[in-house]
């Protein structure tokens, strides 16, 4: 049987600058009717090229040297663009990673399902709205009908995501195109998501390339596993053996990234003493008007104590309030209720002295939006040193770049970093650099906010590792707010398990499982895709 | 976009021309001109002086001065002009009427020729229609307006006789007589705006064409063409709606120019000419007028950005 997509010997580069970067490097690869093809790799490894060559989407620096993408018969390298308009969307059909900006948002959902369906069935419009509707019911949207009248920002980031694969199945291609459909949505969502993908397939047939960075999710929805390393496939197994039996360093390091909760990385116990307490603390957002009833709160009532030293994980989905926590726990949102910190009372943001604010630091989940692009790494880290004077007592008074240096050795950074600026760095070192400021201040807790998100999981790994060893050395307790389940299960003392603004459960790490938990938890936990073998 | 929200605009647009008013009422006080020498002159007696005064009101305290203009201003009355003994009111009113007429007529004849312009020059980007689109538009900020008035009036007035060169008819009375009026005023004040909106239309589409949303489009099969019209105009319009509002702002008081050179008595003429003849009560009336004008155009500007964009709600 001949295969729905081949690639042979492709090889690509990029023109940047003075010499080409040789991006793909022979590729080679087949996926049949029917079959998923699951293609992971470390960012920078060239899957998302891939995608953009086999879509004829490339950047104009560009630089095809050799071999072919054919789909089915047809030679994709060797078609003019009016006939690639005819192959996009009809023959083949991609899923984009951020369901969010894949929508036009000055136009309606059912405008931009319809016109795809019009386009590429041929169809009517009014036979592409009543087709709509159906696809949409079909992929388990409540209420198509209003649904298809709204605006994308009216409808939530995994309903786009249905929307968005809908369409593409509607438009009944031979492949599918996935590049990463799930890592901007939270994890419960993210599974649901899975789940609709293994139907619509199982019911479709249709052939898919399924890109991702996580090991563990590829090896649960392909039914072959393609790693990539540097622009180069280093190994080719089928998804039931890759976890059990990596055969290339590559691979195996990947597997060895993914998180496992079985795996303990953390084996103390965390002191008595109650570091911080928070006392039914409410954060709402929209100021409040008159005679209009006040917004419903972005946490109602949470309270929770974190000890010295602990590692507390608080999880939920997007929107549950794990951010609200945390904005108000920094003085960055208006709170109602208390906090009590080392038994010293805090009522609002006003009462969160300099010395509070020193203990308590956080790291953001974006180290691009959180590290000013106009200042060196230096000058960012010398604002809290000078800001808390918490330079170390054995090094002269003033004498920042050594300190500034002694800060960039402790995250594993190099000293010369200090005269880079953020661009230069990678997106793990940008992180590590936000660490740094934030213990630069020698805080007693560190809030996490999502920081390893925006991560590849290798990368994600090494975070851990810094942090858990600036914990030894220097005692600081994390609050680490998250929605990967597996990772958090690895490191965290306790979990705070959150959902709709409420604190639904609060469990020592040994007990997320026990029977007693919240339904919530209970469903949390099995939506986290635990590696296969 | 709800009730209370325009209410509440409304409400704005009052406190605004409530400070202009002030301002207006404050400087023409402060000015030199003594109003009962500016109407009787230099010569008259010192009784005549006294009576007119006794008249007019001049006597009576600032704030009751004030009261009384602004009450009659609300219905409309903005006292007799110094110069002419006519009412203030209606012939402001007709004149911004004349000027709004010739600043609508400019902003859509810009309209039609920066927006194509401007998305080409954003789809050919780097290439010759690109170039040419920038080089028009420095051109055309370049000029001052009298530079290009004058070119233009020598060009199709003198040269080719096409266009009258002064002069203003209503298009009430006489239709084709007042497109021929118009069209020499609102092709230099159009030529002026086209400059600044292509280039602002250029760099918006060309950020929406890297967008997301205009890679999904384009992935999903659909043709350029409806990629261009449908999902990137109207996105790139967004941000010219503002300028646009702004651009009314800059007619109104920048068209003084262009309505002296062609001789059409809009409100900025009138102003010009009240100024001159220290006509206190058309320069306050005239004043008071644009700036309320002003205002409304900027509101108007906020409720067309809640119509073409959905996720703005203003409430």
């Amino acid at each position: 049987m001949t295969a729905v997509l081949s690639l042979r010997d492709y090889t690509l580069d990029y023109l940047t600058g003075s010499r080409p970067l040789r991006v793909l490097q022979d590729i080679s690869l087949d996926i049949a009717p029917g079959e998923v093809l699951g293609l992971v790799g470390e960012s920078g490894s060239g899957k998302s090229t891939l995608a953009w060559a086999i879509m004829r989407h490339l950047p104009k620096n560009a630089r095809e040297l050799s071999g072919s993408i054919r789909l089915g018969d047809t030679d994709l390298r060797g078609l003019p663009p009016r006939a690639l308009t005819r192959i996009r969307g009809r023959r083949i059909g991609m899923v984009f990673q951020d369901p969010s900006t894949a929508l036009n948002p000055t136009l309606t959902v059912g405008r931009q399902v319809t016109e795809t369906l019009v386009n590429n069935r041929g169809l009517t419009r009014r036979a592409a709205w009543d087709l709509a509707l159906e696809l949409l019911g079909h992929v388990e949207l409540r209420d198509p009908d209003a649904l298809m009248r709204r605006y994308p920002h009216e409808i939530s980031g995994g309903e786009k995501q249905r929307i968005l694969i809908a369409t593409a199945f509607g438009c009944r291609p031979e492949l599918i195109v996935f590049d990463e459909p799930t890592t901007a949505l939270d994890v419960i969502t993210g599974a649901r998501i899975l789940d609709l993908f293994a139907r619509l397939r199982a019911e479709t047939g249709v052939a898919a390339l399924y890109i991702s960075h996580d090991l563990a999710l590829v090896s649960r929805v392909a039914d072959r596993v393609a790693v990539m390393k540097k622009g180069r496939l280093v190994e080719e197994a089928p998804a039931a053996s890759i976890f059990a039996r990596p055969a290339h360093e590559e691979t195996r390091k990947l597997v060895a990234a993914v998180p496992r909760p079985e795996n303990r990385l953390v084996h103390d116990r965390p002191g008595d003493r109650v570091l911080l307490a928070a006392e039914a603390v409410s954060v709402r957002y929209a100021r409040r008007r008159l005679f209009r009833p006040p917004p419903p709160p972005a946490t109602h009532a949470v309270g929770f104590d974190i000890r010295a030293g602990e590692i507390l994980g608080i999880v939920g989905e997007s929107g549950s309030g794990k951010s609200s926590i945390a904005r108000a726990l920094t003085g960055l949102a208006d709170f109602s209720g208390g906090i009590r910190f080392d038994g010293r009372p805090i009522g609002s943001a006003r009462d969160m002295d300099g010395a509070y604010r020193r203990a308590v630091q956080i790291v953001f989940q974006h180290p691009d939006g959180s590290l000013n692009p106009r200042q060196t790494v230096g000058e960012i880290l010398s604002r809290p040193l000078k800001l808390f004077g918490t330079g170390s007592a054995d090094l002269p008074a003033g004498n920042l770049a050594a300190e500034i240096g002694r800060l960039l050795e402790q995250v594993r950074l190099p000293a010369a970093y200090a005269t880079r600026w953020p661009h230069q760095l990678s997106g793990g070192e940008k992180q590590r650099v936000a660490i740094a400021r934030a213990f630069a201040a020698k805080p007693s807790l560190v809030i996490c906010d999502e920081i390893t998100a925006p991560l590849d999981v290798s990368v994600q790994a090494s975070i851990i590792e810094l942090l858990l060893s600036l914990r030894a050395e220097t005692g600081a307790a994390y609050l680490f707010i998250t929605h990967d389940i597996n990772l958090i299960r690895q490191i965290a003392h306790r979990i705070a398990v959150m959902r709709r603004g409420e604190l639904v459960d609060l469990l020592p790490i040994d007990a997320v499982d026990a029977d007693h938990v919240h339904p919530y938890t209970r469903d949390l936990m099995a939506a986290s895709p635990t590696p296969v073998g | 976009m709800s009730v209370s929200w325009l209410l509440r605009r409304l409400a704005l647009i009052l406190y605004t021309v409530f400070i202009v008013s002030v301002l207006v009422f404050g400087i023409t006080q402060a000015l030199p001109a003594d109003a009962a020498v500016t109407l009787l002159g230099e010569n008259a007696t010192a009784e005549a002086l006294n009576a007119i005064r006794e008249r007019l009101g001049l006597g009576d305290p600032i704030w009751w001065q004030y009261l009384r203009w602004v009450g009659h201003a609300a219905t409309g009355d903005f006292g007799l002009s110094m110069r002419t003994g006519q009412p203030v009111g209606p012939e402001m009113l007709t004149a911004l009427g004349r000027s709004l007429l010739l600043a609508v007529a400019a902003i859509l004849v810009m309209l039609v020729i920066a927006v194509p312009l401007g998305m080409l020059a954003a789809v050919r980007q780097g290439k010759a229609a690109d170039m040419a689109t920038g080089l028009i538009s420095y051109l055309g900020v370049s000029f001052p307006e009298f530079v290009t008035a004058t070119l233009l009036a020598m060009l199709l007035a003198d040269s080719l006789q096409w266009l009258p060169a002064t002069g203003y008819v209503s298009p009430l009375e006489d239709f084709g007589g007042a497109v021929r009026h118009l069209a020499l005023p609102v092709l230099t004040a159009s030529l002026i705006l086209v400059a600044h909106v292509a280039r602002m239309v250029r760099s918006e589409t060309l950020d929406v064409l890297h967008s997301d949303y205009i890679r999904a489009a384009r992935l999903k099969g659909l043709p350029e063409r409806t990629v261009l019209v449908r999902h990137a105009l109207r996105n790139a319009l967004l941000p010219v709606v503002t300028i646009v509002a702004l651009d009314v702002g800059y007619l109104l008081g920048g068209i003084i120019v262009i309505e002296e050179i062609f001789a059409i008595p809009g409100i900025g003429r009138q102003l010009m000419v009240a100024v001159t003849a220290r006509d206190l009560p058309s320069i306050q009336a005239g004043a008071l007028i644009m700036s309320a004008t002003y205002a409304v155009a900027n509101t108007l500007a906020d409720v067309a950005y809640a119509v073409l964009d959905k996720r703005i709600r203003y409430d």
